[in-house]
C-alpha cells in the first residue's frame, strides 16, 4: 500500500459496497413490510389503491435507502478506526491518519509501521459484503407472509368490485344524462328553456357522479325531474287537443283539408296553412264558407283551450255572417295560437328528452342498487342500462298489451322507460321499477292505469287519428298519447339507443325483436 | 513536512526492555506479567508497589533488577521504629579541620533503585518521608533541598496478610505509586523450576544490561509515542468510570468511595505508551490501556466497606469498567 490515501480509497470502496448491500437489504425489508402492511390493510378495509400504494412504496423505500447510503457515508477517520478494529491493526491506521499532518519524533516511524501492517492485510475484508442473518430471516418471513396474503382470497375484493360496479353504473347513468343534454343541445329548434334544462341536467349528472352510491345518486334524480316538470306549460295539452280537434274538423271540409293535414303534421305548418286559408276566405264559394264555418264551430265546441275556442267561434260566426275579413282576423289569431303551441311543444320536447335521460339514468342506478342490495353488486353488467325512450311505455291507453313494463318511477311521470317486468306504478308512488334488466317484459304487467301520469316523448305519427285524446287526470300536467300514435317514435328511439350502445349487445336483438313484434301488432290494428 | 527523528530508536527501547526481561527471567521463574509491569514502570519513570505474601520473590525481583541495571541500589527495611531520618538522611555533627559543625549525612534514599521492603510496617510519619522523594525526586532536610539521582525508582513491597502492627499507606502515598503490582502465587510448574534453580549448587548471577543513561533515554522515547484522540478519549472514560458520581456501572456506584485521580490518567497513558513500545508498536492501542489499567488503577480506587463485606475487589470493578466502557471505533 503506497499511502494512507490509497488505503482510504480502498477502504472507502469496500465500505461503500458493504453499506450498499446492507442498505439494499434494509430497503428490501422495508419494501416487503410495506407490501405486507398494504395487504393487511386491504384485508381489513376496502382499499382500492392497494396495488398502486404498494407499488409506489417500493421505489420510495429504495430511494430513501439510497439517500441514506449517500448521506451516511463514514468519514475517513471512522473508516480507519473500523479497519483497525476489524483487522486487529491495534489502532495503527487511525493513529497514522489522525497524525498525518503532524511531525512528531515518532510520527514517521509510526506511519511506516501502519503502512507495513496494512500491506499485510486484505483491507476489503474489514467491510465484508454480507447479509445479516436476522434480516434475511425477516425478508423470508415477510415474503412468505405477503405472498400468502396476496394469494389467499380477500373478502374485500367483492366489496371493491361492487364499488367499481357502482361507479361504472353511476358513470353510465351520468352518460345517459349527458346524452340527453347533447340531444337537447343538438336540437335544431332551440327553446327558451334550453339553458335551464341544460343546467338541470348538468347538475344532475354531476350529482350522480359524485354520489357515494347508486342509491344516493337516485335521490338526485327525482328533484331534477320535478324541476324539469315545472318548465313545461300546463296548458299545452289543452291547446294541443284543440289543435287536433281543429284538424279533425277541417279535414272534413274541402277548403280546410290541406290545413288539417298541416296541423296534424305540425302546429307550425298548421299555422301557416291556417293563415293561407284566412287569406283565401274571400275567394271561397259560399258553400265552402258554410262548410268551413260549421267545421270551425265544431272545433270550437270541442276546444279545451278558451282562446282557441273564442277565436274559432269568432271565425265561424264571422264566416256565417259573411264578414270574411273578421273571419280572416280570427283565423290569424288561431294561427298565432298554433305558433304558440309549436313553441310549447318544442319546450315540452326538450323537457321530455331531459326526463328521458334522467329516467335512463334512474333505470341504470336502480338496477345497480338492487344488485347491491342482493349482494350481487359486483356482478355488474352493462345489460342493465336502459335506453332513453326505448321502452314502449306504460301503455298509456291502458289496454294491457302484455308488455306492461312501464314502471312507475315514483316521480309522478311514469315514463315507462324501464325494461323490467314490474307492473306499472300507480300514481307515481315510486318503488316500482323493473326488477330485472332482461328488458323482456313477460306480460304480467297490467299497463298503466288511466290515471297514471305517463308522459310520452314520442310524437304521434302524422295523419293518425286524434279523435279521442286522453283527458288530463287530476294533478296531471302532461298529456298522454294513444299507444298506436307513439309506437313508431318509440321504436325508432329504441333502435337509436341500441345503436348508441346504451343497451348491451346481448339485449339488442331482444329489443329489436320486441319492437318488431309491437310494430306488427300496431300494424294489425289500433291499440 | 519533515518528521523529527526520535533521539533513540524506538526499536532499541523494545530491545532494552526485552533484554531486561530476559535477564530477570534467569532468576525470576514465571511471573512474566510481574516482570513486564515492573519494566514498564521503570521505563515510564514510575514507582512500584509490590503486594504479595512473603516468599513470592518480591525482594528478589527488586534485587535482581538492581543487578540487571548498572545503577545504584539501596534497600530500606521498613519497621515500626524506622525514622524518617533513617531514610532521607540527617545532619550530623562532624569534626572537620578542627571545627565541629553539622554536615549532611545522606540516607539510603539517595540511590537510583530503592527497595522499600515491607513499607506498611513503618509509621505514617516515616512513610510520608518518601512523599517528596517519590513525587519531586528531591529530599529536603532542614532548610536544604537536595536532588535525588536520576533515574530514581522506588520499589516498595507490602504483605497483605500480616496486618497486625502495620500501617496502611495513606491515599496520598498510594497515589504516588505508578503501579501497584500483585505478586501471584507461582504455578506448580513454576514452583518446580524455582526449586530446581534455587536449591542447586549455585544461583545464577545476573549481568547488567542497561545503565541509567539508557533508562533515561528510553523514558524520553516512551513519552514520544503517539496516541490517537479516540484512544485518549477511551483512557479518560476509563478514569471517569471509576468515579461513582460519573459512572453508569452499578458496582462502581455502590462500592467505590473515591475514583482514580488525574494522576491515574497520566499513569494509564504513559504506561500504555511504554507497553506499546514493548509490543513493538509505535502507537497506543486500546489493548495497551486495557492491559495496564489494573496495575495503574487498582490502588487509586478506594472502596467502601460494603465492597470488602461483599468480597468485591478493585480488580473486579476494573474488569467491569473495561468491559462496559465504550470504544469509539466499536461504535463507528
Amino acid at each position: 500500500m503506497s499511502s494512507l490515501d490509497a488505503i482510504i480509497r480502498e477502504l472507502g470502496r469496500a465500505a461503500a459496497r458493504a453499506r450498499g448491500a446492507r442498505y439494499a437489504v434494509h430497503a428490501l425489508v422495508a419494501a416487503l413490510a410495506w407490501i405486507a402492511l398494504m395487504l393487511v390493510i386491504a384485508r381489513l378495509t376496502p382499499f382500492e389503491g392497494r396495488a398502486l400504494a404498494a407499488a409506489v412504496g417500493i421505489p420510495i423505500v429504495f430511494v430513501i435507502a439510497l439517500g441514506a447510503w449517500l448521506l451516511r457515508r463514514p468519514s475517513a477517520a471512522v473508516l480507519m478506526r473500523l479497519a483497525d478494529f476489524r483487522l486487529g491493526l491495534k489502532e495503527r491506521l487511525s493513529t497514522a491518519w489522525e497524525r498525518r499532518s503532524e511531525s512528531g519524533p515518532m510520527d514517521a516511524v509510526q506511519l511506516r509501521d501502519a503502512l507495513r501492517q496494512a500491506s499485510g492485510t486484505r483491507l476489503a475484508t474489514a467491510f465484508p459484503v454480507r447479509v445479516n442473518r436476522g434480516e434475511a430471516s425477516v425478508v423470508a418471513v415477510l415474503a412468505i407472509f405477503s405472498l400468502a396474503l396476496a394469494l389467499l382470497p380477500n373478502p374485500m375484493d367483492q366489496v371493491l368490485a361492487q364499488r367499481q360496479a357502482d361507479r361504472l353504473s353511476q358513470a353510465r347513468a351520468a352518460k345517459a344524462v349527458q346524452a340527453a343534454q347533447k340531444k337537447i343541445a343538438d336540437n335544431p329548434k332551440p327553446t327558451p328553456v334550453d339553458p335551464q334544462v341544460q343546467k338541470l341536467l348538468q347538475d344532475a349528472a354531476a350529482k350522480i357522479r359524485q354520489a357515494d352510491s347508486p342509491r344516493k345518486a337516485l335521490e338526485s334524480i327525482t328533484p331534477a325531474e320535478q324541476q324539469l316538470q315545472k318548465l313545461t306549460d300546463p296548458g299545452t295539452p289543452a291547446l294541443s287537443s284543440s289543435a287536433q280537434n281543429l284538424a279533425n274538423a277541417l279535414s272534413a271540409t274541402a277548403a280546410g283539408k290541406s290545413a288539417a293535414q298541416a296541423i296534424s303534421s305540425s302546429p307550425a305548418q298548421g299555422a301557416q296553412s291556417v293563415r293561407d286559408l284566412a287569406s283565401q276566405l274571400q275567394s271561397l264559394s259560399p258553400k265552402d264558407r258554410d262548410e268551413l264555418a260549421k267545421a270551425l264551430a265544431k272545433a270550437a265546441q270541442q276546444a279545451q283551450n278558451s282562446q282557441m275556442r273564442d277565436s274559432l267561434n269568432k271565425a265561424s260566426s264571422s264566416l256565417k255572417s259573411g264578414d270574411t275579413s273578421a273571419a280572416a282576423q280570427s283565423l290569424n289569431d288561431v294561427a298565432s295560437q298554433l305558433d304558440s303551441l309549436q313553441q310549447q311543444e318544442n319546450t315540452d320536447q326538450a323537457v321530455a328528452s331531459a326526463i328521458n335521460g334522467l329516467e335512463a339514468a334512474r333505470q341504470e342506478l336502480a338496477a345497480q342498487a338492487d344488485r347491491d342490495a342482493t349482494g350481487q353488486g359486483a356482478q355488474a353488467n352493462a345489460g342493465t342500462s336502459a335506453s332513453p325512450g326505448a321502452s314502449p311505455g306504460a301503455g298509456a291507453s291502458g289496454n294491457g298489451n302484455g308488455n306492461g313494463n312501464g314502471t312507475g318511477t315514483g316521480t309522478g311521470t311514469g315514463t315507462g322507460t324501464g325494461t323490467g317486468t314490474g307492473n306499472g306504478g300507480t300514481g307515481g308512488n315510486g318503488g316500482t321499477r323493473g326488477n330485472g334488466g332482461n328488458g323482456s317484459g313477460t306480460g304480467s304487467g297490467s299497463g298503466a292505469q288511466s290515471t297514471e301520469r305517463v308522459y310520452v316523448p314520442g310524437q304521434p305519427v302524422p295523419g293518425q287519428s286524434q279523435n279521442d285524446p286522453t283527458p288530463l287526470g287530476p294533478g296531471q300536467d302532461v298529456p298522454t298519447s294513444p299507444y298506436s300514435q307513439v309506437i313508431q317514435a318509440y321504436q325508432q328511439a329504441a333502435l337509436d339507443a341500441t345503436d348508441q350502445s346504451l343497451i348491451p349487445g346481448s339485449e339488442r336483438d331482444l329489443v329489436r325483436q320486441y319492437f318488431s313484434q309491437l310494430g306488427e301488432q300496431s300494424a294489425a290494428g289500433p291499440k | 513536512m519533515i518528521a523529527e527523528e526520535p533521539r533513540v530508536d524506538a526499536a532499541k527501547v523494545t530491545e532494552l526492555a526485552r533484554s531486561i526481561e530476559t535477564e530477570l527471567a534467569r532468576l525470576i521463574v514465571g511471573q512474566q506479567a510481574l516482570v513486564r509491569d515492573t519494566v514498564i514502570s521503570l521505563i515510564a519513570g514510575g514507582h512500584v508497589l509490590l503486594e504479595g505474601v512473603p516468599g513470592l520473590g518480591k525482594t528478589v525481583l527488586v534485587r535482581s533488577l538492581g543487578q540487571a541495571l548498572s545503577m545504584s541500589f539501596s534497600r530500606i527495611q521498613f519497621t515500626p521504629d524506622l525514622m524518617p531520618a533513617d531514610i532521607v538522611g540527617t545532619n550530623v555533627i562532624g569534626d572537620e579541620a578542627g571545627r565541629r559543625e553539622f554536615h549532611y549525612q545522606a540516607g539510603p534514599i539517595f540511590a537510583n533503585l530503592v527497595l522499600a521492603d515491607e513499607i506498611n510496617r513503618a509509621t505514617p510519619k516515616t512513610q510520608s518521608a518518601l512523599l517528596e522523594a517519590m513525587q519531586e525526586h528531591t529530599v529536603t532536610v532542614g532548610t536544604q533541598t537536595r536532588p535525588l539521582p536520576s533515574p530514581f525508582f522506588v520499589l516498595a513491597t507490602q504483605n497483605p496478610i500480616e496486618l497486625e502492627g502495620t500501617y496502611p499507606l495513606p491515599e496520598a502515598q498510594l497515589d504516588r505509586f505508578f503501579f501497584k503490582i500483585l505478586v501471584p502465587f507461582p504455578s506448580e510448574k513454576d514452583l518446580l523450576e524455582i526449586a530446581r534453580r534455587t536449591t542447586g549448587e549455585s544461583a545464577p548471577q545476573l549481568r547488567a544490561v542497561a545503565d541509567a543513561e539508557a533508562i533515561l533515554a528510553a523514558q524520553q522515547v516512551a513519552r514520544e509515542v503517539p496516541i490517537a484522540e479516540h484512544v485518549l478519549l477511551y483512557a479518560a472514560r476509563l478514569i471517569g468510570a471509576t468515579h461513582p458520581d460519573r459512572t453508569e456501572l452499578d458496582g462502581v456506584r455502590r462500592y467505590v468511595r473515591w475514583g482514580a485521580s488525574p494522576r491515574g490518567l497520566q499513569t494509564l497513558v504513559l504506561a500504555a505508551k511504554v507497553r506499546a513500545l514493548l509490543e513493538g508498536r509505535y502507537n497506543v492501542a486500546f489493548d495497551d490501556l486495557s492491559a495496564v489499567a489494573p496495575p495503574a488503577l487498582r490502588h487509586r480506587i478506594f472502596l467502601q466497606f460494603e465492597a470488602e463485606a461483599d468480597g468485591i475487589s478493585a480488580d473486579r470493578l476494573i474488569t467491569d469498567i473495561l468491559e462496559h466502557t465504550v470504544k469509539e471505533s466499536a461504535r463507528a
